[in-house]
């Protein structure tokens, strides 16, 4: 499927990366990228559920745009909502839900799509699509 | 040729680097005659067991009774069920026996260093009888309030007592907990998943009532374990499951059970898992254990005090008879990144509460990082080991 300039962008920039170590230094950097979530506003509404660390997040619809607002004390856990803020903030509810948590695998940044307690990228993903389609 | 030669899995790579497997209290890996035996039932002997009269049936039946018989030599045990794992085999106590023998206002002693495993079917059987639980406390050695532990035994009827624990490595002193457990008329279970493929255990020996643990841990293929029970405790035992292979008749009235191992056996077993034990077994017979014992119990105090130095904390004590396991905590570096980091170098260790919450808990933590060794680890791959940490450390403290 075809996606967003910023997200395909990024996966380009991924693909060029062989190295395992270096992949996870460069998701450790986007970290950065989250639209700060502070913990006092951690809740247990909040928790990614089966994430190893503490992972939290919030979706806000307005105006049918998304902003996805995140946090966790992992930084790789906190990497990956970075590219998922990349990939949906700003753009049409409805065009984000179109989007399949494939791109992960493409970037090389899963060892498996399927849902598990150790898989944070999934349940980050499926949680925020899940707020998506609750306040669309 | 070395030990690790008889293990395909140990020579391919990950992520670009030799595979470096530290994740053995999780699951240890299978050498090759594990591995030939279940394909070689698979592409010759696959039948079902116990009831047919053709020449399959026969080798199957042969192949699945036969892991009994080396479990019964191995452990010195005169009962021994097959389960899917520790899991069950604690289950099948919990709904076996402690359903039969347990009533409201009885006490069940637990301690805070158990797997969910050994926690969560006490919890469900306390909830349906009104059982009182009553938790042992670990102290800051990482060993067990033994005082509190003698206490706790008033008016007990069972104690479950994990032999090593999965977190911190400690072996627990069994050998008095098991004495005093019946000094107090209670009944005892071992969870020995985590000490069985470090130590020969002698249960007739030993004296518990009933031991559980898992092929998985100790060579064997994953979905087999096993349960020993005393014979007077196993009498005393109701089926838990009901279905075929387990009954002596069935008629619209009512059934009646064998006498034997097989009645807690219910529905077609896990024969090919059951020839991959014996397989496993027969591997381990040539190893010397206590001696590997003791040289990765070198290897995991080495690291752990490595570790130390870089500046995380380790917890356990790697004490003699302990388990080589290194659970350890970065102070600024999360668990779960430093995994992955060391995933990426071709490390696989274990990260999370590991099934342990309350003994984290006590500990006042959420996870840990854990390196746990087994016979085909070296001292070489511990010295990679730190290298690697010592690295991320450097570049992400």
């Amino acid at each position: 499927m075809s996606y967003p300039a910023a997200l395909q962008e990024l996966i380009d920039e991924f693909a060029e990366i062989d190295d395992k170590m270096e992949i996870l230094e460069y998701v450790y950097d986007l970290a950065d990228e989250v639209v700060d979530f502070p913990v006092e506003n951690w809740n247990e509404k909040t928790r990614v559920l089966g994430c190893q660390s503490e992972a939290h997040l919030e979706v806000g619809v307005s105006d049918e745009i998304v902003e996805l607002r995140s946090g966790a004390d992992a930084k790789i856990v906190q990497g990956m909502m970075g590219i998922i803020t990349i990939a949906i903030n700003g753009r049409k509810a409805q065009d984000v839900l179109q989007l399949k948590p494939d791109f992960a695998q493409e970037m090389g940044i899963l060892n498996s799509l399927s849902p598990s307690r150790s898989n944070g990228f999934r349940n980050i993903f499926d949680k925020v699509m899940a707020e998506i389609r609750m306040k669309q | 040729m070395s030990l690790k030669d008889d293990f395909p899995i140990l020579s391919r790579e990950v992520n670009g680097h030799p595979l470096v497997y530290l994740d053995n209290a999780a699951t240890t890996q299978k050498p090759q005659i594990v591995i030939d035996a279940m394909t070689q039932y698979y592409s010759n002997s696959n039948a079902n067991v116990h009831r047919a009269v053709h020449t399959l049936a026969g080798e199957a039946t042969e192949g699945y009774e036969d892991c009994r018989r080396w479990i019964k030599n191995w452990f010195n045990a005169q009962r021994a069920v097959l389960t899917s794992g520790t899991t069950e085999a604690i289950n099948l106590v919990a709904h076996g026996w402690g359903r039969a023998n347990l009533q409201s206002g009885d006490v069940i002693v637990l301690t805070e260093m158990e797997h969910h495993s050994d926690i969560v079917p006490w919890q469900i059987l306390a909830e349906e009888r009104g059982i009182e639980i009553r938790y042992v406390p670990v102290l800051d050695d990482f060993t067990l309030d033994m005082e509190a532990y003698s206490e706790s035994l008033h008016k007990a009827k069972l104690v479950c007592v994990v032999h090593t624990s999965n977190v911190l490595g400690v072996r627990n002193s069994v050998d008095e907990m098991i004495t005093l457990a019946h000094q107090a008329g209670a009944k005892i279970l071992i969870d020995a998943a985590q000490a069985v493929p470090h130590e020969r255990i002698d249960f007739e020996h030993l004296n518990a009532d009933f031991m559980a643990f898992s092929a998985h841990k100790m060579c064997g293929p994953t979905g087999i374990g096993a349960l020993l029970v005393k014979n007077d405790a196993f009498e005393q035992m109701q089926p838990f499951m009901g279905g075929g292979d387990m009954i002596e008749t069935v008629s619209t009235s009512g059934s009646t059970y064998q006498t034997n191992e097989h009645k807690f056996e219910a529905g077609t077993p896990r024969i090919a898992e059951a020839i991959g034990w014996s397989a496993a077994f027969e591997w381990m017979s040539k190893i010397d254990l206590p001696a590997h014992h003791e040289r990765l119990l070198e290897i995991a105090k080495w690291t752990a005090e490595q570790l130390r130095e870089i500046g995380c904390t380790v917890y356990g004590r790697h004490q003699s008879g302990d388990a080589a396991v290194v659970s350890f905590l970065h102070p600024t570096i999360h668990s779960e990144d430093f995994a992955r980091f060391l995933d990426a170098k071709g490390f696989a260790v274990r990260t999370g509460h590991h099934c342990a919450q309350p003994l984290l808990n006590r500990l006042g933590i959420t996870g840990t990082i854990r390196a746990s060794f087994y016979l085909y680890n070296s001292q070489q791959e511990a010295e990679d080991l730190i290298k690697a940490v010592r690295y991320i450390v450097e570049r992400f403290a």
